[in-house]
């Protein structure tokens, strides 16, 4: 049996003998460099000793070059969070009211602004303090604006950082900038009575960690650094709140940080329905002059899958588009020329030869007749025969409503609406061109879907045939039950082009107006081809 | 028994980083201190040279000091070859000697201003090679302060009969006539003929026996004008092709034999090579152009400042100049006439 004392001497040799082999390999340079200088004639060793504070000099001047230069060409701001993080809540300035729709966000957000007010009233009853706030939804709904408004509302410091900024190449910074903002946000929690930290974007630091020997480690010690300094507030007093922002899918992040305790509580932000996006118009009409026989309700039904910030943008291209046809108000015109220039590109004029503009205006027309006539969901926005971007022209369609699922008829309708221009090219000039080749595409794609995925075929085939897809699956599918499948496709688009070659046969006359109309006026508005239809004793009976 | 147990690891913490901070600061306080002092004191001064000379490369030298000068003394077996000029293994032994002796000068805490080593061959004792250099100027060239030309330029070499060799020789000539007493020759002859040298010309070894004195800056620079006169003859090709070097001699006078006056004389005599009168007067007015830009060049490189004036004398046509030190202070050589600044006299 050893004694005890030599037990502890051989412990802390084992605890600490790092630090202990580093002060004696210092120990060692500095008797070797002593040693060195000693050797040297009293001449060349006052030479040297002369030259040391040059040296250091010049050593420390490198050393700050180095690090500026470093700094500058790879980080600009290393190892600290950004000094611009942090703003005051009066500085922020957006106001609960200003918050359009989102009324279940605001809700639950409404809370977390009480939590944060009445702190201690919410521990005297024992409840819970609500830490971590994670917003999810698509880019665009009022997420990072409706955290500014709890922000203003709360009347807290906001500190505001987007999780990019912690990404670095060196692994240990994003780590030691979070300590940062965390240290930071305490300290002003210390001094201001709480303090709110937003993370945009947080899928940027807080997707699904991975245990690669690879990469990742820099992401990893991020995310784990957050996930303690979560932790951390959960142990301590100060009043700081964890707001984070992310487009990404829920099951992109990593569990940790959605597990009880961290981010308490999810709020999904979704696309305004009908309601909320004609109070998102009128709201953001109020800030600008417009005509007051503007209908927002048609505009609200026209704006579809439009978030907030589209409205924002649409209605502010409005407004530029009014003053660059000095006008003094916005009109509806307008609005629809913001649509269409942010939905479809700005027009480039082409010089076209009269027989190519007629295929385009023929081919644009059984898009149209098709469309309004077939889609039970679709209404035509407009049709043009001016380029954009890529196209020469386009049939642009509105959805009526919001559908989150589309039935077999919707697709079917797609798929000859997709079919139209083909057919139409084919009755009228006997042949067709190669700017069928994008909706062939899209059509096929559709089609393939129903047989494969969906179910939708006619012989009945059940199931998602496409995970014969994947890699080691493809061989476990029979070559005839692939036949049969593909076949099954090509019989929908065969289908689709028959009921699509009657109809336009039946509407032959509609189709050769359209076509004229397009070919004189270029584009038509959903009212000018609503009014050539209904002419035609048409009128559109759809859902 | 916790309690006991935290003590003792505790104490065991305090011991370990004590132990280390001791040991940190003693090693550093015992070899730093050990590496201060000069590594050759003045007291081992002459054992060092030598020491060094037979450790480093077999040599036996003599060493003399006088006053702030140090005297070497490197005897060799094959100084000069058939056609007199220097071999090339007693160059790289008089290089050898001059390595030790700049190492030890450079590392003591006696104080040498001048050091000059003497290399004779053991066979022709009478052919010596002089050798002498300002310790100050090996100093700055270590230093990077002058450039290894300037450098060459500031030591003086000299090979030469030793003058003490010719003083004897003259005067045995003279006693052997007069058949005076062998005993009573060697003390007449250290009596009155081998004393002490009175300029860096005497200075040499011979029969034993070191001539040398102590030199100072004045008389060293006064030599230095000279030696760089003689290069000047063979390095620059314009005053080589007009004039022939016969000889040039610098000193430096004093005190009140000399009317109280501090001034430098430089003497030269070169002949024109050619005979016609005109060529024979511009010949001797670059003579005197150069022999002032290099009085000035020398004067100045050293920040010399002891002296009235500097007297140029061409021993050949006869004529003079003198330069006042605030005509040579304001002399410019590359923007300054020689007639701004030289009043030409006959002697």
């Amino acid at each position: 049996m050893l004694p005890q004392k030599f037990m502890i001497w051989k412990m802390y040799f084992k605890l600490y003998r790092v630090r202990i082999l580093i002060a004696l390999s210092v120990l060692l340079l500095i008797a070797a460099s002593i040693w060195g200088m000693m050797s040297l004639e009293s001449f060349y060793r006052n030479q040297t000793l002369a030259m040391m504070p040059l040296q250091l000099i010049m050593v420390a001047l490198n050393a700050l070059i180095f690090v500026y230069m470093y700094m500058n060409l790879f980080s600009t701001r290393w190892g600290s969070a950004s000094k611009n993080t942090r703003m005051k809540s009066d500085l922020v300035n957006v106001k609960w009211s200003d918050v359009i729709g989102l009324d279940a966000a605001k809700i639950e957000a409404w809370e977390v602004v009480q939590l944060i007010k009445d702190r201690a009233k919410v521990k005297q009853i024992g409840g819970k303090i609500v830490k971590g706030l994670l917003m999810l939804g698509p880019p665009g709904c009022g997420k990072t604006y409706l955290a500014k408004a709890i922000a203003t509302e709360a009347g807290i410091p906001f500190l505001s950082m987007a999780s990019s900024e912690f990404v670095e190449m060196f692994v240990g910074v994003g780590a030691s900038r979070v300590r940062q903002l965390f240290k930071k946000a305490r300290e002003l929690a210390a001094g201001y009575g709480g303090c709110i930290v937003f993370l945009d974007e947080l899928d940027a630091i807080g997707r699904n960690r991975t245990f690669s020997q690879f990469g990742g480690q820099e992401t990893n010690s991020t995310q784990n650094q957050l996930l303690v300094q979560i932790d951390g507030l959960q142990e301590k007093e100060e009043n700081v709140i964890i707001i984070a922002a992310t487009n990404a899918p829920e099951d992109t992040l990593d569990p940790a940080l959605l597990r009880p305790g961290r981010f308490d509580r999810k709020i999904y932000i979704d696309k305004p329905n009908l309601e909320e996006r004609e109070r998102i118009f009128a709201f953001y009409f109020s800030k600008v002059k417009y005509d007051k026989s503007l209908d927002i309700k048609r505009l609200s039904r026209k704006a579809v899958y439009k978030t907030p910030a589209d409205i924002e943008n649409i209605v502010k291209e409005s407004a530029l588009i009014a003053a660059r046809d000095d006008k003094e108000v916005v009109e509806f015109k307008h609005v629809s020329e913001a649509i269409e220039r942010i939905d479809m590109g700005l027009k480039h004029r082409r010089s076209l030869v009269p027989k190519e503009k007629e295929l385009i205006a023929w081919h644009e027309a059984g898009h149209v007749v098709v469309l309004y006539l077939l889609h039970p969901t679709k209404d035509v926005f407009k049709a043009s025969i001016i380029g954009r971007r890529d196209a020469l022209g386009v049939t642009h369609e509105n959805p009526r409503e919001e559908w989150f699922t589309h039935s077999k008829e919707v697709l079917l309708a797609d798929i000859k609406t997709l079919l139209a221009g083909y057919v139409t090219e084919r009755m009228r000039f006997g042949t067709t061109s190669d700017g069928v080749s994008s909706d062939f595409k899209h059509a096929m794609v559709i089609a393939h879907s129903m047989v494969w995925s969906l179910g939708m075929s006619v012989a009945g085939l059940v199931g998602d045939y496409s995970l014969y897809g994947s890699p080691g699956h493809a061989s476990e599918l029979a070559e005839s039950v692939k036949e049969q499948l593909n076949m099954e496709t090509q019989g929908i688009l065969q289908k689709c082009l028959k009921d699509v070659d009657d109809l336009l046969k039946k509407e032959w006359k509609i189709t050769e107006h359209i076509a004229n109309e397009l070919l004189a006026k270029e584009e038509l508005e959903y009212d000018e081809i609503d009014a050539i239809f209904k002419d035609y004793g048409k009128i559109q009976t759809k859902s | 028994m916790k309690l006991e147990v935290r003590d003792q690891r505790s104490e065991i913490r305090r011991k370990i980083l004590s132990s280390l901070l001791c040991l940190l600061i003693s090693v550093f306080c015992l070899l730093s201190t050990a590496g201060c002092g000069p590594t050759y004191p003045k007291e081992k001064f002459k054992e060092s040279i030598i020491r060094l000379c037979k450790k480093e490369y077999s040599l036996d030298v003599k060493v003399k000091t006088v006053g702030k000068t140090v005297a070497i003394y490197l005897p060799l077996t094959n100084l000069l070859d058939f056609t007199f000029a220097l071999t090339t293994d007693a160059g790289e032994k008089i290089n050898q000697v001059i390595l030790n002796v700049t190492r030890v000068v450079l590392s003591t805490d006696a104080e040498y201003d001048f050091y000059c080593v003497m290399a004779h061959d053991v066979r022709i004792p009478e052919i010596q090679i002089v050798i002498i250099k300002s310790v100050e100027d090996v100093r700055r060239f270590l230093l990077g302060d002058i450039s290894r030309g300037e450098y060459g330029k500031r030591m003086l070499i000299d090979m030469r009969i030793a003058p003490q060799a010719q003083k004897e020789r003259a005067i045995k000539d003279v006693f052997d006539r007069m058949s005076i007493d062998k005993k009573w020759q060697e003390g007449v002859m250290q009596d009155f003929f081998m004393s002490d040298p009175a300029t860096l010309g005497d200075i040499g070894y011979w029969a034993g026996k070191f001539y040398i004195k102590d030199i100072n800056l004045p008389e060293f620079l006064a030599e230095e004008i000279a030696s760089r006169i003689r290069l000047s003859f063979r390095d620059n090709k314009e005053l080589n092709d007009s004039l022939i070097l016969k000889s040039a001699k610098g000193i430096y006078a004093a005190g009140v034999q000399n009317g109280g006056s501090r001034y430098f004389k430089i003497e030269i005599s070169a002949e024109p090579r050619t005979i016609e009168a005109s060529t024979s007067k511009e010949a001797s007015d670059k003579l005197f152009g150069y022999a002032l830009k290099t009085s000035y060049d020398v004067i100045h490189g050293y920040n010399f400042k002891d002296f009235d004036y500097v007297e140029i004398r061409s021993l050949t046509d006869g004529r003079a100049s003198k330069v006042l030190k605030e005509d040579l202070d304001n002399y410019k050589p590359k923007n300054t006439k020689i007639e701004d600044v030289m009043v030409f006299d006959s002697f």
